[in-house]
């Protein structure tokens, strides 16, 4: 009797036990999946590259909140020229802005001829160098 | 963001803590009636004061919880209920492994409580500690540096860690450990980038943190030391956003390992016991071992709450309480702790990286690494998987100045995530925070992955291992078999009531044979050798095995076992023998049972642990069942063996067998007295006659019949024997003839012979067990996988017994005597039945240790007519 009692509380308690880390897990898998769907859901100001390499121009533009740039075909915006590094730089949204990031590539990104050493934010119009490659950013407001 | 989340914590938070309350209730009923079902109850009684943490436990975390609620409505909604899970699970593991420091803990849980409410009270807490950082570090500093003068340890030796005030003691290095992440946190946050060189940030906190690691070092707290190290690698990873600093932490780890084991003795112990416990296990590695079966044993879902073992864990409240937990909650309750405190761990990474302030961010990471390292570094050290360094696992481990700081510390943790950054940090800042999570992880998951290894697949090693004292606490609780002779006479029963069963021998003459269970003591004899079936792991179904295991951690009661002794033969045996010196073995020569096994002097199983170190000291060895294990020289028994050589292979006899005159020497004319006066050289056991009997065989021959007759042999028995004595080269005999009376033998192998010789040859495998009763109550043989061997062939045993034979001609014999290592004179006589013998054929051996051709003639010859059936 109190053996069988005494199992049917033990079974009780690992199965509560792991309700609590199933239902904190489950908790967790929520917010992280609304957590994304909000940012699913932020307005980003539309961002469109152009780039004038081997004289052909190329129009890209990302929906995404991070942009790969480089001579590597993983990048997101793919700049054939030799002195671009397979993973170059590349471009973020955060907080409410978009930031340019050299990721320590060999000959470095300019803009207005400055060399980029710490993530600066970016405007429209804005020239970037990377190596001997150049593209023109473009970003579009939020339509309110 | 703030906003969003402000619904969340309401309706989720009372959720989890509800189910947290469910489960550590159904723990503590568990544990009530524990005691009730080790004894098998039939009714319920439960043991209500298994409940008092409980209902305290409930109490505060209930006005915490309200607490924490309206003040902090945007808080961390995890972080609240899993350390309310883990701090009440711990507080029942206490209490569990000793009630007078669970209510100790207790205390100190609700003086933490105290310190949790009075700091979510304070505003503006982060801005004070910010401020104060410097004081903050010298109040640690100093009380670690009060330890030197005067510190103290509460158990009254080892390292004097603690101060004494008030009658409680206080460990410093646990505030300090919180102290030392606040003023890391306020000084990182106070660096602003541009401005300050990586070496003006790291040149100050290395000199703090060295100084503190330092104090900790010569104080011998390795442990704590390591982790400030550790800490402080940590958080410069993620202030200054350069990962391999993280490389930092194995490598200094290594250095610091290496140069500990020249330089420390402790160090030195700690990384020996490491790398290989087992050479230590009943010495400084006790403990690990100890606790590595204790996992072991508790294997999956462990033995339940209450009904293991824990207890042979030393001190296994406190740094050794995973290893307690995993015993009776199994591998599913430690993984679940290991989850939580990994869950603890991510949370407190992720609330750093929305912290409002850098200060904050800082503080909030800080307190997240403490919580993981020292859950890793303790938990590994259990594990087997890292040398051991004395250190707290979290919310667990008893000890008050380590919970009241985890209490201030998830307090701070809350508080900081309770006021979140209006927007997420750059992707840059955030990138380190994630490595030292997933570190922790990948970590947290090798914890679980050495414990599944312990408690799965070592399961089954470990739980056999030697050093696995379980068996005492199953003796306890279930009755042994009993072991019974022949015809059903007790031997060894079992005697009182569940909880404080003892075992009883009721023929302490063979005390030798039946051996000893003792919890001081260890197991010896058949009910070592018996073990599996004394105590019901075998011939019991496989269903009530399970049965038993499932629902009281016990084996079942033991199944009785029949022996071949034969209880009035054996009384006989002992009465014969009486104070002499010796060993009598009483046989079945064509079967190998054992009728009667006799060793003096003999020790009385019944008054061991009164009795033991005289019995140990006793130089005349009454712990040594002599029927096994004494190794007698063979000496002129050795007339019995050269006759059986020569009647086997006549042919290779370099002649005619020798006249044997009789009485040449003093002892083979004893012998022949002893008779009657008219015994053969040979059967008296004369030198004269053995010297010419050996030289005339072919050495080669003769030391094979030997080999046959398994004179370098263990027979397989159920009782320990002693090792077999290595071949004799038969060069040696050619050179040295008489060295073949130098062979050793147990009186069984010599009763073995001589049962060969009764038996026509065959020499049969020994037994002493019968039948063993299954649960249907009948009585099952023992399945005895060796047959008999022909070592002679019948003629020549015919042969043998006719130049052996006695006044009776039912009888043959041979006396014999040896001289022992030390000078002194050993008697031998061995005997059996003859064709003319009607009953059971028999053998017997006889050794008594002193000059007693009359008391070894009269043992024998009596015990061969004694014999009456059952």
């Amino acid at each position: 009797m109190s053996a069988t009692v005494g199992l049917v509380l033990r079974v009780l308690f690992l199965v509560f036990l792991y309700a609590f880390l199933g239902l904190a897990v489950w908790m967790l898998w929520r917010s992280v999946v609304s957590k994304q769907a909000k940012r699913g859901n932020l307005a980003i100001p539309s961002l469109t590259l152009i780039s004038e390499t081997d004289g052909e121009p190329k129009t890209q533009t990302f929906a995404s909140v991070e942009i790969l740039i480089g001579r590597s075909q993983e990048c997101d915006f793919v700049l054939r020229d030799s002195t671009v590094s397979s993973k170059h730089a590349r471009l973020y949204y955060a907080l409410n802005q978009w930031w340019f990031e050299d990721l320590k590539s060999t000959n470095g990104s300019f803009l207005d001829g400055i060399r980029v050493e710490e993530p600066i934010v970016v405007k429209d119009n804005d020239e970037i160098y990377c190596g001997d490659a150049i593209f023109t950013i473009s970003i579009k407001p939020i339509e309110q | 963001m703030a906003a969003k989340t402000t619904a969340q914590p309401h309706s989720k938070q009372p959720r989890l803590l509800i189910l947290a309350i469910i489960f550590l209730f159904f723990q503590a009923a568990a544990l009530s009636l524990a005691d009730g079902t080790r004894l098998h109850l039939e009714y319920l009684k439960p043991d209500w004061m298994t409940f008092v943490p409980f209902l305290v436990w409930l109490g505060a975390v209930l006005l915490l919880h309200k607490a924490v609620r309206e003040r902090l409505p945007n808080r961390d909604p995890w972080v609240f209920p899993i350390f309310a899970a883990l701090v009440g699970w711990g507080l029942q593991t206490v209490w569990r492994l000793s009630p007078s420091l669970g209510q100790k803990q207790l205390g100190w849980f609700l003086a933490g409580c105290v310190f949790f409410w009075l700091g979510l009270k304070t505003k503006r807490l982060s801005h004070l500690l910010k401020r104060y950082k410097y004081v903050w570090l010298l109040i640690g500093l100093l009380l670690i540096g009060l330890t030197f003068f005067i510190g103290v340890n509460p158990t009254g030796s080892g390292p004097q860690l603690w101060l004494k005030a008030l009658g409680f003691y206080i460990q410093p290095s646990e505030p300090l450990k919180l102290l030392m992440i606040v003023y890391l946190a306020a000084f990182f946050a106070d660096q602003i980038k541009p401005n300050i060189t990586l070496l003006g940030s790291l040149l100050p906190t290395l000199f703090v943190t060295a100084t503190a690691g330092l104090l900790l070092v010569v104080q011998r707290d390795i442990g704590t030391a390591s982790l400030f190290v550790c800490l402080y690698i940590l958080m410069l990873t993620v202030t200054t956003q350069r990962r391999r600093f993280l490389w930092i932490i194995p490598l200094a780890a290594v250095l610091a390992g290496i140069v500990g084991y020249f330089v420390f003795d402790v160090v030195r112990e700690r990384i020996d016991i490491w790398l290989n416990p087992w050479a230590q296990s009943t010495g400084n590695a006790y403990q690990l071992i100890q606790a590595q079966i204790a996992i072991a044993a508790g294997g999956l879902a462990g033995t339940g709450p209450g009904l293991g073992s824990p207890l042979f864990i030393p001190v296994a409240v406190s740094d050794f309480i995973i290893p307690a937990v995993s015993e009776e909650t199994g591998l599913l309750g430690t993984a679940a702790v290991v989850l939580m405190m990994m869950f603890l761990v991510v949370r407190g990474i992720s609330i750093a990286q929305s912290a409002k302030t850098t200060f904050g961010r800082y503080l909030a990471f800080g307190i997240a690494a403490y919580f993981g390292l020292q859950t890793f570094i303790i938990a590994s050290g259990n594990l087997g998987l890292l040398p051991l360094t004395g250190m707290t696992f979290p919310f667990f481990s008893y000890g008050g100045s380590s919970l009241v700081t985890n209490l201030v510390a998830v307090m701070i943790l809350l508080k900081i995530s309770s006021e979140l950054a209006p927007e997420p940090l750059p992707e840059v800042v955030r990138k380190p925070y994630r490595w030292v999570a997933a570190i922790f992880i990948v970590l947290f998951l090798l914890v679980i992955a050495a414990g599944s290894w312990i408690a799965i697949f070592q399961r089954e090693t470990l739980l056999a291992k030697p050093e696995n004292p379980r068996w005492v606490v199953y003796d306890l609780y279930s009755p042994r078999g009993k072991i019974l002779s022949q015809s059903g006479d007790e031997l060894a029963i079992t005697t009182g009531e569940a909880g404080s069963y003892e075992r009883e021998v009721l023929m302490p003459a063979l005390s030798n044979t039946i051996g000893y269970t003792s919890g001081l003591y260890g197991q010896d004899g058949l009910e070592l050798s018996q073990y599996d079936w004394l105590r019901g792991y075998s011939g019991t179904s496989y269903d009530t095995l399970w049965k038993h295991q499932l629902l009281y951690n016990q084996p079942p009661a033991g199944v009785d076992i029949k022996l071949t002794i034969n209880t009035a033969l054996q009384n006989s045996a002992d009465a014969l023998l009486g104070d002499a010196k010796g060993a009598v073995v009483l046989l079945n020569a064509a079967t190998g049972e054992i009728y009667a096994l006799a060793s003096h002097p003999y020790f009385d199983a019944n008054t061991l642990t009164e009795n033991w170190e005289q019995l140990r000291d006793d130089k005349d060895a009454p712990m040594v069942n002599r029927t096994t294990q004494a190794t007698y020289p063979l000496g002129t028994l050795v007339n019995s063996l050269g006759l059986a050589t020569y009647y086997n292979h006549p042919q290779s006899a370099k002649g005619s067998l020798p006249e044997a005159e009789g009485g040449q020497d003093a002892f083979c004319k004893a012998a022949s007295q002893a008779y009657g006066g008219d015994l053969n050289g040979y059967q008296s056991g004369c030198e004269e006659a053995a010297l010419n009997l050996i030289q005339n065989l072919d050495p080669e021959v003769f030391v094979t019949q030997l080999e046959e007759f398994g004179m370098f042999d263990a027979p397989v028995f159920s009782l320990r024997t002693s090792a077999p004595t290595n071949k004799t080269d038969p060069a040696l005999l050619e050179t040295k003839p008489m060295s073949v009376l130098e062979i050793q033998a147990t009186p069984l192998q010599m009763a073995l012979i001589a049962a060969s010789i009764t038996n026509d040859g065959m020499l049969p495998s020994p037994r002493l067990r019968n039948t063993w009763q299954a649960e249907d109550g009948t009585w099952i043989p023992f399945k005895e996988g060796v047959l008999p061997v022909q070592v002679i062939n019948s003629i020549a045993a015919q042969r043998l017994r006719k130049s052996l034979i006695g006044s009776d001609d039912a009888f043959w014999f041979q006396s014999g005597h040896a001289q022992t290592r030390d000078g002194s004179i050993l008697t031998w006589y061995i005997g059996g039945t003859t064709e003319d013998w009607i009953a059971t054929p028999l053998a017997v051996a006889v050794a008594v240790e002193s000059n007693a051709p009359d008391l070894a003639q009269k043992i024998g010859s009596s015990l061969l007519s004694l014999f009456a059936p059952d």
